[in-house]
């Protein structure tokens, strides 16, 4: 489902990644590790197409197509999400209004039917329940004094209203205590489970911890370092990082 | 100081109308003539050079029996009293008000002192011998708002005035526009007296045409436990300066005061006002939003003047600027003056472009670049609109909005 092969990207002249490849089939978990600065970050943000996170060399396909020079709102379009590692505040921007309009948007694009403000109303009060989001939260401007834990709730509502074919996600467990990591998994879980059309959905979880990997149990996990895969393996290795570190996988790249 | 001779078309045009003036009006051409049309050389002015604007000016007055052009759906829709200035011409409809509510076609008044060194105030004194005066009297609720409509057309000068008062416990809505076509220079003095707890909510709204050289005076007198709230939109024109001359007189009374200005292609907003604080304990919150593109030119001057009697005045001041554009422009003088100690005043001010990481997370989640943009915009705007009180008047403002956006 999402093919990375050989990426480069630069930013502002410098190479991050590094001749990065990566392939996640439909229906399946794959986790990232990887010290800071190794370019896990930069690899979402140039999957998602950000201006600025200048892809130098290879190629990155959702489904078979290619998604580099897609706009990012095609991109989100075509299933693509990003689940940001620091959530946007936006003043003066109402969140039911936004995510309503970000939702139909999507759906335009891929020629869906758009959602009523009615059923939206439904849908986001049902999906705001899982998450642990309030109804007065709701009725605030876009992430306004919002803790950073509840930024990250607010990532997953929109994960679980979207429902993306694929998702990114970059430290959604920064910032969470072990009943919101919880939440995070069942959000994950439920989307993993559910067949959108012919094919499952597939995911990309970049973290630094076991403790999320327990409640989404990645297919398999690779390590980043230096701007490429260094070491993959299975969920097994993710505890082998948890305990010995990075160090011995770095001297290998 | 002797005053000069005329110096331009529009000048030597101005000067023949005075011949047999009374000494009032003679005495405010003097004024006038002594500084000709401000330029950006004097304080207050360096922004909005009326001279440069004028200089070549046609002579000749706007013509008199133009006709309005039809009144937009919206604003219809709030059924006003409707009443047209047309290049100066003041057009009453009959038996226009309801009962507590006297008007009609008065001589024009003289300037407050404060103005008299403002010389398009002292040319409009100069200038304008017949004024609208409407009276609300003690205690009366006018339901239907009013609507001041200041149409110009073709090309060539207007003055028009305008003496509003309130009486004790008496509230009115206003909506004054700016509108029409040409390149006329249109200039506007109102003074308005709000008795004791009465109070006035205006709205003003200039969507003229790129051409148009605006310059309007609204001169509240506010006594005690008064409000007076006014939220003002602009697009601009070739120059468009609204003032606002603000005295509070008797304890205990509240100003809010919002304006916002979306400036496209080289088209110029100047939201001047002074606010003058004589007595003890009023309120006042003041907001402006300039958003500005292409060569569009944003300028906010807002001064608080807080006398020794005015005790316990709470005032605060905010000024934000967006610009879409390397070649826009902002500029922003928030001023306090304050001779009292025992006060709580405040003023910020800042300018800055979209954030463009709140842009690329609304991307992500599926919106086009401008539409991303456009709700950043219209967030950032509508905090100016928070305190009209009128629901029919804010949809009319955020529609104006919303369509400006489309173009942007």
């Amino acid at each position: 489902m999402l093919k990375i092969d050989n990426l480069h990207v630069s930013v502002g002249g410098h190479e991050i990644i590094r001749g990065l490849t990566l392939a996640v089939p439909a229906g399946e978990v794959h986790a990232i590790m990887g010290p800071n600065g190794s370019g896990k970050s930069t690899l979402s943000f140039a999957v998602a197409g950000r201006e600025g996170y200048d892809v130098t060399a290879g190629s990155v396909t959702l489904d078979g197509e290619s998604v580099l020079g897609l706009d990012p709102s095609a991109r989100a379009a075509k299933g693509l999400f990003l689940s940001f590692q620091h959530p946007m505040e936006i003043p003066g921007v109402a969140t039911m209004t936004f995510i309503r309009t970000a939702l139909n948007a999507q759906k335009k694009a891929r020629g869906e039917a758009e959602v009523s403000a009615a059923d939206f109303l439904k849908l986001i009060r049902a999906k705001s329940k899982i998450v642990g989001l309030s109804d007065e939260k709701l009725k605030r401007p876009f992430n306004v004094g919002f803790s950073g834990g509840e930024k990250k709730r607010m990532e997953m509502l929109q994960l679980a209203i979207f429902e993306p074919r694929f998702a990114i996600m970059d430290e959604t467990d920064s910032g969470l205590d072990i009943d919101a990591l919880k939440m995070v998994g069942d959000v994950v879980n439920s989307l993993r489970g559910q067949k959108n059309g012919k094919t499952a959905r597939g995911f990309l979880v970049i973290t630094h911890y076991q403790r999320l990997l327990d409640h989404i149990k990645p297919d398999r996990v690779h390590v980043l370092a230096g701007g490429r895969i260094v070491k993959s393996g299975g969920p097994e290795l993710a505890r082998v990082l948890e305990e010995s570190g990075y160090e011995q996988f770095i001297e290998a790249a | 100081m002797t005053a000069r001779a005329p110096s331009s078309p529009l000048e030597t045009a101005l000067a023949a109308r005075m011949r047999g003036a009374p000494p009032l009006r003679a005495n405010a051409f003097d004024a006038f003539l002594k500084r000709g049309f401000p330029h950006r050389r004097i304080e207050g002015w360096r922004w909005t050079d009326f001279n440069a604007a004028l200089r070549e000016a046609p002579g000749a007055p706007a013509a008199l029996h133009e006709t309005a052009p039809p009144l937009a759906a919206d604003l219809a829709g709030l059924k006003p009293i409707e009443i047209r200035i047309i290049n100066g011409r003041i057009d009453i409809p009959a038996a226009a008000f309801p009962a507590g509510v006297r008007y009609g076609i008065v001589d024009a008044v003289g300037t407050i002192p404060e103005l008299e060194t403002n010389p398009i105030a002292a040319l409009n004194v100069a200038m304008t011998k017949k004024a609208i005066g409407i009276e609300i009297a003690e205690g009366v609720a006018l339901a239907p708002p009013i609507l001041i409509r200041h149409i110009g057309k073709g090309d060539g000068f207007s003055f028009a005035q305008g003496l509003l008062r309130l009486c004790a416990g008496s509230s009115a809505t206003l909506i004054e526009t700016f509108e029409g076509e040409g390149a006329a220079f249109h200039s506007h003095l109102f003074h308005l007296v709000l008795k004791d707890d009465a109070r006035l909510d205006r709205a003003l709204l200039c969507e003229t045409g790129e051409r148009a050289i605006i310059h309007s005076i609204f001169a509240p007198k506010i006594e005690a436990r008064a409000r007076f709230t006014q939220a003002s939109l602009s697009f601009g024109s070739r120059l468009a300066r609204h003032e606002t001359h603000a005295h509070f007189v008797a304890p205990g009374a509240a100003v809010d005061l919002s304006s916002a200005a979306l400036l496209s292609d080289e088209r110029h907003s100047d939201f001047t006002s002074e606010i003058v604080f004589l007595a003890e304990g009023a309120t006042t919150r003041q907001r402006h939003k300039g958003v500005a593109k292409d060569k569009g030119r944003n300028v906010f001057q807002g001064k608080f003047r807080v006398e020794r009697s005015a005790q316990k005045t709470d005032a605060r001041m905010t000024a934000d600027a967006l610009l879409l554009s390397d070649t826009a422009e902002t500029n922003a003088k928030p001023e306090l003056e304050i001779y009292a100690d025992n006060v709580a005043c405040a003023h910020g001010s800042t300018a800055g472009a979209l954030d463009q990481n709140a842009i690329f997370y609304m991307r992500q989640r599926g919106l086009s670049d401008s539409e991303a943009r456009a709700m950043l915009i219209a967030a950032f705007v509508d905090s100016a609109f928070d305190s009209i009180q009128h629901p029919g008047i804010a949809q009319a403002f955020r529609k104006r909005v919303s369509k400006w956006l489309e173009g942007a």
